[in-house]
């Protein structure tokens, strides 16, 4: 383990480190823009300097393993100067695209700017001209005059998703990304391609010019697509949710997140959701409010027989939500005819090599562990038979979140009005829900976005995340609907509004984000 | 001193081209007597000959081959006939007149070094030269001189010719190996340098042409013959490309150390009636240019030409007399490198593209005064910062002109034209 | 004590003060009458007030040559508003050397403290405060301006030509 001196600070690192790594794990600031922990080591930005005693030249740090005793500044006025330069080189032929740049805020060039630049800039020569809004694919748009040609990207496309779409056409300053004749960068982790973009060449279709990012703040969570359970961080304001980027986590999904995670975002947001209980009765739709739909639901479940009544569960709640209801049911209503739906069983166990996994939904493991915890073992089939005889009169479903992985929601829907009595509790809207006929109570729910919660992924490891923030502040989560079913009435949680600021628990960490490169910095807003 | 003639003795004979006018003349001899001797004596008869690589970096061989790993891990021997560096054209004329020379040169080495595969790269525009060589290959391999059992000795080497695409890139070595490769001809990060890590990720030594043919005659004579010419530092002889403004340009063989001056009065001829010397390029376009009166302090020998802030380079002297524009010179450097640069790294691939733009900027008349300084600033700051030496290779001439010749830029400047053609651009380049 | 104390004689009678304030408007008063140029007070509405050029009136949103919007909608006003009365939603144009406009551009003008804050920011002179400052609004008046009212309103005769024009920065090679 050989020992060296960063800035004065003595460092022990691991054989075979690279000064850039060492340097970024002792929260050093270094210049960079090539240099990616996830991919190989290109030495093209010329970026990250340092001075090694020595040495007379300055030396990159990306590719320059520590050896014992190494003593490495990158204060000295030499390598300011050369790290001023080499920004200067970056940005002669940059175009002057700011106020329509999407990147603006979290800009490479525009942190190292204001960091080791802040000089006149003495270009007076035309600059390079390139294509602009360049269709890469079905999800990003290239600007090749916004390139630095740092080659995260075609590294990306070489090494981790391993299509190599992506290449550097023309040589010298006329270089430029992009991709080889009738191949579209067409894979399923293309939009991991925008986030490793230092600058704003490659952008997002989906996120392109909706929103500024100084507007956004941003909190992590775990992404609700798959089993995989990929950390997330999710970026929102008072008008919704925008957007979602993968955030390391060397267990579960590295530096990477696949396209289908990135669209979890949509049925968070208010126009997709339910906003007020609907209650079907006799006389038609009514409307109220979540807890006194579930309070009315209440009266007809506390007359219920345990044998008519059963729970339908889908594996995208909470374990403490599983926890909660299911012990409801088998203590309660006495009844163990708790069901779980499943919604591709064929798929169930694919797996793509990368992160993308068959199992769509994210508590698979969680919701079959607490279902074998309370001793549970019935099969859809003796649901099926139940609803077919009449048997069971009563069903309680707790539906999905995420609509698009259930193919099969609209065959469900048809299977399970056939119960007489139907609650549906569900976060999302759908059209299917409100043409049921018979007594149905749609009682809205939250997203995982907006609760505190454990998912546990498909090798067994339990994740938990915390509430970002609140999108419908009426809806129910699984345990209040639970409680209140029961007929019992939810705990008022003590007030503590003036705890200090750093030990607020929704307030957003700001040491870890002064880790993450090119972050924004958000100003008052 | 005077020419002399050791690699280039039989030149002239047009039969020398083939193997059995090669063989006449004491051709593949060596060969014989090199495959009987141990192949570390080779490599330490050619590190004690002194021998400096000839193709423009002058890092002595034996040193080089003696970076490779003592293992048996299968190695290549690259021979690097890009000759991109305008100006020279040696490599040609050994391509053309003797190409049996390169290939027992490279058998020679092959064998010291123990490689069993060597490539030829040739620049693609050398229609010509690779034809002979492919001519001399089809000749060596059926006299069984290349191949399996090299005239019965055990020892096996194969040797193919690779064209190359028109880059000036592909001469250096990593480009060249990447290039070899079938990716995109871009340098290699260095570490790991070639003789650990190179082709295909095995020990590769990459040599120039001059080089390997060397080693013949290192082998032939030993090595304190080939230290009989040269100096203590710069041992042998070298082909030096003489062009430009001389009566008698072409290639001539001189022993390390030989007055620059004389090779270009005596050897070639000295300057047309009428012209007085102004400036020479010692060693390619990337070697800094030399005033007339430097020019006469100047020996041909690396030590010489580095104490006057110079370089020996590939050996290509390009002579310019009086009536020639020292901004127009400049405008045609910095416009090749703009367009040879393979555009990796930030400072050549933006820097080389901004000394253009300025230098055809001040070409056209556009020119301000502050633009010769900042000529100055960004070459400084292009030097020492990249993956390959492009970039120094670019800034080196800028500073030398621009410094050494700065009253014609700052002519070119105010009045816009140039002060010794007294014409605008337009009309020099019509 | 902050507050002033005058004991003097004159200060403790009534009279005094009452008849020197009454003097003051006399002086006004005849002064006014005999000499009516000297007056400063304006005849509104026949005789208005010359604001200076430099006066922050309502917004004027600018236009390029062609007439269409100047601004790329990159939101450094609606960043800078103290009132935060900007609203913006930006759209992708199908001109590429254009690539970015505002489908709506809000300003809520009952917000909006005239500060100017948005004419600092703006980068490419898309937004001025312009002379106009005579807008009452009358009965179910929209105190929302859109960008129909901010660029082309009737009093701006076809729109307000901005200074930044993006065609001789691209022709210069910027």
């Amino acid at each position: 383990m050989p020992k060296c001196t960063i800035n004065g600070k003595e460092v022990e690192v691991k054989e075979g480190t690279t000064i850039i790594k060492a340097m970024v794990d002792a929260g050093e600031r270094i210049a960079h823009y090539c240099w990616h922990d996830g991919l190989s080591v290109a030495g093209v930005c010329r970026l990250c300097m340092v001075e090694i005693e020595g040495n007379p030249r300055v030396q990159i740090a990306c590719n320059t393993t520590i050896t014992e005793g190494m003593k490495i500044n990158n204060t000295s006025e030499k390598v300011k100067e050369a790290v001023k330069w080499g920004l200067d080189f970056h940005l002669i032929n940059h175009p002057l695209d700011c106020p329509i740049c999407d990147q603006a805020g979290e800009c490479g060039l525009q942190d190292q700017y204001m960091e080791y630049g802040k000089y006149d800039p003495e270009m007076a020569e035309p600059k390079q001209k390139k294509k602009k809004v360049v269709d890469l694919g079905p999800t990003v748009v290239l600007d090749s005059e916004r390139c630095i040609l740092c080659s995260r990207c075609v590294r990306f496309t070489e090494e981790v998703s391993k299509t190599n779409e992506l290449g550097i056409f023309n040589r010298g300053d006329r270089s430029e990304i992009g991709t080889h004749d009738g191949m579209p960068l067409d894979n399923k982790y293309s939009l991991n391609t925008v986030d490793i973009c230092p600058v704003g060449a490659l952008t997002s279709k989906d996120f392109r010019f909706r929103q500024r990012v100084w507007y956004l703040k941003d909190a992590e969570t775990v992404c609700n697509g798959c089993a995989t359970g990929c950390n997330v961080k999710v970026y929102y304001n008072k008008e919704g949710f925008f957007r979602v980027k993968p955030v390391y986590n060397e267990n579960v999904n590295g530096y990477w997140m696949c396209d289908e995670g990135r669209d979890i975002y949509k049925f968070v947001n208010r126009e997709t959701r339910l906003l007020k209980a609907q209650v079907r009765s006799n006389s038609g739709w009514s409307e109220m409010p979540a807890g006194a739909a579930a309070k009315h639901a209440h009266e007809l479940l506390k007359t219920t027989s345990g044998d008519s009544l059963a729970l339908v569960l889908t594996a995208q709640y909470t374990v403490e939500e599983f926890d909660a209801i299911v012990s409801t049911f088998v203590n309660e209503f006495k009844t163990k005819k708790i069901y779980f739906w499943i919604n591709n069983k064929e798929t169930f166990d694919n797996f793509d090599g990368i992160l993308l996994r068959g199992d769509k939904n994210p508590n698979t493991k969680g919701l079959l562990k607490v279902l074998e915890k309370h001793g549970i073992t019935a099969t859809w089939n003796d649901l099926s038979q139940g609803l077919a005889s009449g048997a069971i009169k009563t069903v309680v479903v707790a539906g999905p979140e995420n609509q698009a992985v259930f193919p099969d929601f609209h065959e469900r829907v048809k299977e399970l009005s056939k119960a007489q009595n139907l609650i549906w509790l569900q976060a999302g809207k759908n059209e299917a829900l409100m043409s049921l006929t018979g007594n149905v109570w749609l009682i809205p729910m939250k997203t995982f976005v907006e609760k505190d919660g454990t998912f546990i992924n498909h090798a067994g490891l339990e994740q938990k995340f915390k509430k970002v923030t609140t999108v419908v502040s009426e809806a129910l989560t699984l345990t209040e609907a639970a409680l209140l079913m029961s007929g019992k009435n939810l705990a008022i949680p003590t007030a503590q509004p003036f705890l200090p600021l750093n030990q607020r628990p929704d307030q957003v960490e700001l040491e870890a984000r002064k880790k993450n490169e090119f972050v924004f910095r958000r100003g008052s807003l | 001193m005077a020419e002399v003639k050791l690699l280039t003795e039989f030149y002239h004979l047009p039969e020398y081209q083939t193997l059995a006018g090669y063989k006449a003349k004491g051709g593949y001899e060596t060969l014989v007597k090199a495959l009987k001797m141990q192949p570390q004596a080779i490599i330490d008869e050619v590190k004690a000959s002194g021998l400096r690589g000839r193709g423009g970096a002058g890092f002595p061989t034996g040193m080089k081959w003696g970076f490779l790993p003592k293992n048996n891990e299968p190695r290549f021997l690259l021979c690097n006939a890009d000759e991109g560096e305008p100006g020279t054209f040696k490599d040609r004329m050994m391509m053309e007149r003797a190409p049996h020379q390169l290939i027992e040169g490279m058998i020679i080495s092959a064998f010291a070094i123990g490689s069993n595969k060597g490539y030829i790269y040739v620049r693609g525009e050398y229609v010509y030269p690779i034809e002979c060589l492919k001519k001399a290959l089809k000749e060596a391999y059926d006299a069984g001189l290349l191949g399996k059992n090299i005239l019965g000795s055990g020892f096996d080497f194969d040797l193919d010719v690779y064209r190359g695409a028109g880059a000036y890139i592909c001469g250096e070595e990593t480009g060249m190996i990447s290039s070899l490769e079938g990716l995109k001809g871009q340098p290699k990060l260095k570490p790991p340098f070639p003789a650990v890590q190179g082709y295909l990720r095995k020990p590769t030594i990459v040599n120039n042409v001059e080089t390997l043919a060397a080693v013949t005659y290192i082998v032939r004579d030993g090595a304190q013959a080939y230290r009989k010419n040269g100096t203590e530092k710069s041992a042998g002889t070298k082909l030096f490309s003489l062009s430009g403004n001389v009566m008698k340009p072409g290639n001539y063989e001189v022993p390390l150390g030989y007055p620059l001056m004389d090779l270009i009065m005596k050897e070639g001829g000295g300057m047309k009636p009428g012209r007085r010397l102004k400036a020479v390029i010692p060693g390619g376009s990337s070697a800094p240019v030399l005033t007339a009166e430097e020019v006469a302090k100047a020996n041909l020998d690396y030590e010489s030409l580095a104490g006057l802030g110079s370089m020996l380079g590939s050996g290509a002297v390009i002579v310019m007399d009086d009536s020639q524009c020292m901004v127009d010179m400049l405008g045609v450097l910095t416009h090749f490198y703009a367009h040879e640069s393979c555009g990796q790294c930030t400072p050549c691939r933006e820097g080389t593209g901004w000394l253009d733009k300025i230098l055809h900027s001040i070409l056209e008349g556009r020119g301000r005064l502050q633009d010769i300084d900042l000529l100055i600033k960004i070459a400084d700051n292009m030097k020492g910062k990249t993956i390959c030496a492009l970039s120094d290779a670019a800034a080196l001439p800028v500073l030398s002109f621009v410094t050494k010749f700065r009253d014609e830029f700052e002519f070119y400047v105010r009045e816009g034209r140039s002060k010794v053609k007294g014409t605008t651009y337009a009309e020099m380049h019509h | 004590m902050s507050v002033m104390q005058n004991n003097s004689e004159k200060a403790k009678w009534y009279l005094p003060g009452v008849l020197g304030g009454l003097g003051i408007t006399m002086k006004h008063l005849l002064k006014n009458l005999f000499n009516r140029k000297k007056m400063m007070t304006l005849n509104y509405p026949e005789e208005k007030y010359e604001y200076s050029p430099r006066f922050k009136g309502n917004h004027v949103l600018t236009v390029k040559k062609d007439g269409s919007l100047r601004c790329t909608a990159c939101m450094l006003c609606a960043t800078n508003c103290p009132a935060e009365c900007i609203k913006i939603t930006a759209a992708e144009h199908n001109d590429p050397s254009v690539e970015k406009y505002p489908i709506s551009y809000e300003i809520d003008i009952l917000r909006c403290v005239f500060c100017g804050f948005c004419e600092e920011a703006c980068p490419v002179d898309a937004i001025r405060l312009g002379p106009e400052w005579q807008t009452p609004g009358v009965n179910g008046a929209n105190f929302i301006y859109d960008i129909n009212h901010l660029a082309y309103r009737p009093t701006l005769r076809g729109g307000i030509q901005t200074h930044v024009d993006d065609e001789e920065r691209h022709k210069a090679g910027i």
